[in-house]
């Protein structure tokens, strides 16, 4: 019975938790190299109170699926810790934990055979600061974690849990369905303008 | 049971409404459409920001204090008061080029409205689909098996308005989505003041209207910064799912 109670908590967010650092600015995706840096990250769910990252491809497209669609460790910027330890490392006391932590992004992409830890560079993300560290094997994101993440604006979640983000594959439902929602598209000459800012951000 | 559908062009698109009943009849149906159609005309007149007189467009020039806009236009403006206080300023109507800029969230909040009118006239499963936005009540009757079921509502792919990525069964509650090619004023990141990179499609579906179609909006701009927000209590009701940037995955709260 306590068991079931303890599972539901952590539905509701309390066991394990994500923290998805994705900074808002369109320059900051330069700033993460670490090697094809991306600006979404995608952080695998996770439920374990050691939140490991994995990183396999998947075949399906069940909600529940804990896996990323792209096999490329290389494509992660994807931090993720338990909600406790998000209070912990707002502070500069965790680059003391991390023996070759740098200032400076991996130089290459993590190719397969890699292992070592990354440390990437502070991000300012305009509500503060973004600094993420990854641990690798063999090619593989293991572990990713936020050594900075912004304060302020943002302080008044860090007690609070932080619900967990599933990762799925898209793949096309072929259930009837009764209605369709989807975002409206009218101005072709908006969208035209919107592509050609994005071109030029380098998106 | 009498049902009916009607689609009609307002906000520079086309509002579709399937509703039945049980209760009552054609006529009453009927009467009841024409009310709504009138209320999304005064909607339209209260808050297109492609109408010169309307309220918005005044105080959007400044021509107009929000305390001497009508009773609808300042629930508006509450509501997006506190649409952007729980989502961390990513929603910010304030925000927006030329100023003051609802519609992010008018859809949703009109859309709600026009169904629980349909539901107070007497009609029981209702379908109002503002271009995306959906309110729904009562679920479906299929008439092929004269059983009601969840509404089946699919989020069409971006890039393929054809194909269905996802399916959420509604009874009662509301379902939008935001893109990146949404009409009017383009969604911005007031963080940077720049185009709102967070997501290349996210919608929100859950009891209110205008919570889901302004959250839907902000997630375009914090992308998965926005899973945050959702640990509060007034979100509890809340489900995201969010189609990412540049890989061809989605991700859910």
């Amino acid at each position: 019975m306590k068991r079931a109670l303890l599972i539901a908590g952590g539905t509701l967010g309390g066991l394990g938790a994500v923290m998805a650092i994705t900074p808002p600015q369109l320059g900051s995706n330069q700033a993460l190299d670490l090697g094809s840096a991306t600006t979404a990250s995608t952080p695998a769910a996770t439920i374990a109170k050691s939140a490991p990252t994995a990183t396999q491809p998947t075949a399906s497209a069940t909600t529940n699926t804990t896996t990323t669609s792209k096999p490329a460790a290389t494509k992660k910027a994807a931090p993720t810790q338990s909600a406790a330890k998000v209070t912990a490392t707002a502070s500069a006391s965790a680059s003391a934990t991390t023996t070759t932590a740098t200032s400076a992004p991996a130089a290459a992409p993590a190719a397969k055979g890699v292992t070592g830890v990354f440390v990437g560079p502070t991000v300012d993300v305009s509500y503060g600061n973004v600094q993420v560290q990854i641990t690798v094997k063999d090619g593989q994101i293991t572990d990713a974690k936020a050594l900075q993440t912004p304060s302020g604006r943002s302080q008044r979640y860090t007690d609070r849990a932080i619900p967990v983000l599933r990762q799925q594959t898209l793949a096309a439902q072929s259930d009837a369905i009764q209605g369709a929602s989807g975002a409206s598209y009218t101005s072709y000459g908006w969208f035209k303008s919107l592509q050609g800012a994005l071109a030029k951000a380098g998106l | 049971m009498n049902q009916l559908r009607s689609q009609f062009p307002v906000w520079g698109t086309i509002v579709d409404i399937d509703v039945a009943s049980e209760k009552i009849h054609s006529v009453e149906l009927n009467a009841a459409l024409e009310n709504v159609r009138d209320f999304c005309q005064k909607v339209d007149e209260d808050f297109s920001t492609y109408i010169e007189s309307s309220w918005i467009t005044r105080l959007r020039q400044n021509k107009v204090e929000i305390n001497e806009c009508p009773t609808q236009v300042q629930e508006v403006w509450q509501l997006c008061l506190e649409a952007k206080h729980l989502s961390d300023d990513a929603f910010d109507p304030w925000s927006v080029q030329g100023g003051f800029d609802p519609s992010g969230l008018v859809k949703g909040w009109a859309a709600d409205i026009c169904a629980d009118m349909l539901v107070a006239a007497g009609a029981e499963h209702v379908q109002v689909n503002a271009a995306g936005d959906l309110a729904l009540r009562g679920g479906w009757f299929d008439q092929s098996v004269g059983a009601i079921k969840p509404w089946k509502i699919g989020v069409v792919n971006p890039d393929n308005k054809q194909e269905v990525l996802k399916i959420f069964e509604i009874t009662d509650g509301a379902i939008a989505t935001s893109g990146t090619y949404e009409r009017g004023a383009h969604i911005t990141d007031p963080y940077t003041g720049m185009i709102a990179i967070g997501a290349k499609s996210a919608t929100v579906v859950g009891p209110l209207g205008w919570l889901c179609d302004a959250l839907a909006t902000g997630l375009m701009v914090a992308g998965e910064d926005a899973a945050q927000w959702f640990g509060q209590a007034e979100l509890a009701g809340y489900q995201v799912w969010v189609i990412d940037r540049h890989q061809s995955s989605a991700w859910s709260i």
